[in-house]
């Protein structure tokens, strides 16, 4: 449990000495305070435009951080070696990458911390009430996007951080499209098709089960069963891919 | 038990995207001493690297079995007490010297009031004393090759594995690598470190692991080695009469005269006694001069070996 946690804060200040971190944070600024002004100009009252924009900036500033610092995370320690000199030492390989995972994990909770800050205040400073709904919005979105880096840490383990960004962009919108999907297995009338789309369902996580902004912006009630629910998949989802990232990468020569 | 016992091992890396075969090790086997140290040598591309990868964890045998104490290589426990060095320094950039230490001081679990104690100990081993606010990528690649050294000694492990740790070292670095190596066989430390520098390895080495092209040529003492090259025996004396000299032909000596100083050398070759030569010379009453072995060094018996291998 120590070299998780000695992994995981060496991989938490590697990502807030990166300045792509900065950037991104910078971008979730200018986008919470263009809502600021996009909510006068709007058709939907001022609260419903800032908490739109608020949840969706924090959605692709998480998108964001998993693929340019996820995804380049193992990468860079494979191709510059410092993984070397990690496992090299009695460190498992489980507890490496467990541990990067959670280092990067909480690189993106003080990302959403800080956006959600940025958010709430300048709510409170437009004079616009909020509910505890924005609050849960907030929650899902965080395992969603721990559940992206998730994939993006799997995907790092077999493959190059170029092909690895591209997956877990495939991977999150696909997750989307889910439902999509489902939609497509009723109505096709191949088999082989209707078996192949099954497949791809179940094996896809429905990422839009951790989308509640619509009804959050809309003022409609979300049960604490369906977040507890939600939060539940996710975090399974999380640990089938983080085994399926360690055993890929046990098995890997460095 | 051996430190280190390479049992049988074939590695096969499978390259591109149908996986084309490549042998890096062939049914490769040998033991390293504990408490010795063992040099590894062998040209670019014969496998040290892959094999010492193998060693430590990094890689895995396609086929064989590396153990460590006693214990599979690949089992994170087994690396308990053994420190590695890689080729190329690899650090954490964003990190301080300090940082650095006090990370892998985790790793190893040292025990936390430890730490400060045992950082200033090593970077004042390697003199990089001076640096521990620097950020790595502030320091020199010489400088960097020294804090990968301190790394490798934090909490004084019984093993060192170090691969071509005095590659592209300037002088004044090698020399305090040397002290270093001096001062931990007096510590009776584990050493197996692969050079091309074969120079150190017969100054240094007790014993020596010899790859070519993924083989095995040689794995034993160094000295032993260094006998198979003995050639002979130079012996210089001055005036000798045209008896002895006949008398020391027919004892199978070659003689060579130097004309300038009118002194003669003999080779006693390898299959002729010394002794009797010697005694020979002291009944014409002549007293030699000077005796002195003549050998291959360590690299013109690679050199050899080598090319014997090849027939």
């Amino acid at each position: 449990m120590n070299t998780v946690r000695m992994v995981a804060v060496n991989t938490f200040m590697e990502t807030i000495r990166n300045k792509v971190l900065y950037n991104i944070l910078l971008v979730a600024a200018v986008a919470l305070l263009l809502s600021l002004s996009f909510g006068d100009l709007s058709v939907f009252s001022r609260a419903q435009v800032m908490v739109d924009f608020g949840l969706a900036t924090m959605s692709l500033t998480g998108l964001l951080l998993a693929v340019f610092i996820g995804v380049g995370l193992l990468g860079v320690e494979l191709s510059t070696r410092t993984v070397y000199g990690v496992l090299s030492r009695p460190v498992s390989r489980a507890d490496f990458l467990v541990g990067k995972y959670c280092g990067l994990c909480a690189t993106l909770l003080l990302n959403f911390v800080l956006i959600a800050t940025l958010f709430f205040v300048s709510v409170c400073l437009m004079g616009v009430t909020t509910r505890i709904e924005v609050l849960y919005a907030v929650l899902l979105l965080s395992v969603e996007m721990a559940l992206v880096v998730a994939a993006s840490m799997f995907f790092s383990t077999f493959t190059t951080p170029t092909l690895a960004a591209i997956f877990t962009i495939g991977f999150y919108v696909a997750g989307h499209l889910n439902d999509l999907v489902n939609i497509g297995v009723e109505q096709q009338r191949n088999p082989v098709w209707r078996t192949l789309l099954q497949v791809l369902s179940y094996l896809l996580p429905n990422l839009e089960y951790f989308n509640i902004r619509t009804r959050v912006v809309y003022g409609l009630a979300i049960p604490d069963r369906f977040v507890m629910e939600a939060t539940t998949y996710g975090m399974l989802y999380i640990a089938l891919l983080m085994l399926l990232a360690i055993a890929v990468f046990d098995r890997k020569d460095l | 038990m051996h430190a280190i016992h390479v049992d049988n091992v074939t590695k096969i890396y499978r390259k591109g995207f149908r996986g084309v075969r490549v042998p890096a090790v062939t049914d490769l086997s040998f033991t390293v001493r504990r408490d010795a140290i063992t040099g590894f040598v062998g040209p670019n591309g014969a496998g040290k690297t892959t094999t010492i990868k193998m060693i430590v964890g990094l890689a895995y045998p396609t086929s064989g079995r590396v153990m460590l104490y006693g214990r599979d290589a690949a089992l994170p426990s087994s690396r308990c007490g053994v420190a590695y060095l890689s080729e190329q320094p690899c650090f954490y950039a964003h990190l301080t010297v300090g940082e650095m230490l006090r990370f892998t001081s985790g790793l190893i679990r040292l025990p936390q009031p430890a730490i400060s104690g045992e950082v200033e100990r090593v970077l004042g081993t390697v003199e990089l004393g001076h640096c521990k606010k620097l950020r790595i990528k502030e320091l020199s690649k010489g400088m960097q090759q020294r804090l990968s050294m301190a790394q490798a000694l934090l909490g004084s492990p019984h093993t060192l594995i170090l691969d071509e740790p005095m590659s592209g070292m300037d002088p004044p670095g090698r020399r305090l690598f040397r002290t270093l190596m001096d001062r931990l066989r007096e510590e009776g430390k584990t050493l197996f470190f692969s050079t091309h520098v074969l120079d150190d390895v017969e100054s240094v080495c007790d014993d020596v692991v010899v790859l070519q092209q993924g083989e095995l040529t040689y794995s034993g003492q160094v000295r032993s080695l260094l006998e198979r090259g003995f050639l002979g025996t130079d012996i210089r004396t001055g005036e000798v009469d045209e008896k002895c000299r006949e008398a020391l032909l027919s004892a199978g000596c070659r003689m060579h005269h130097h004309s300038e100083t009118n002194e003669w050398t003999l080779f006693v070759p390898r299959d002729v006694e010394p002794g009797s030569v010697i005694r020979l010379l002291y009944e014409y009453r002549i007293v030699p001069e000077s005796i002195v072995n003549r050998s291959m060094t360590l690299e013109e018996l690679l050199y050899k070996q080598g090319l014997e291998e090849k027939r």
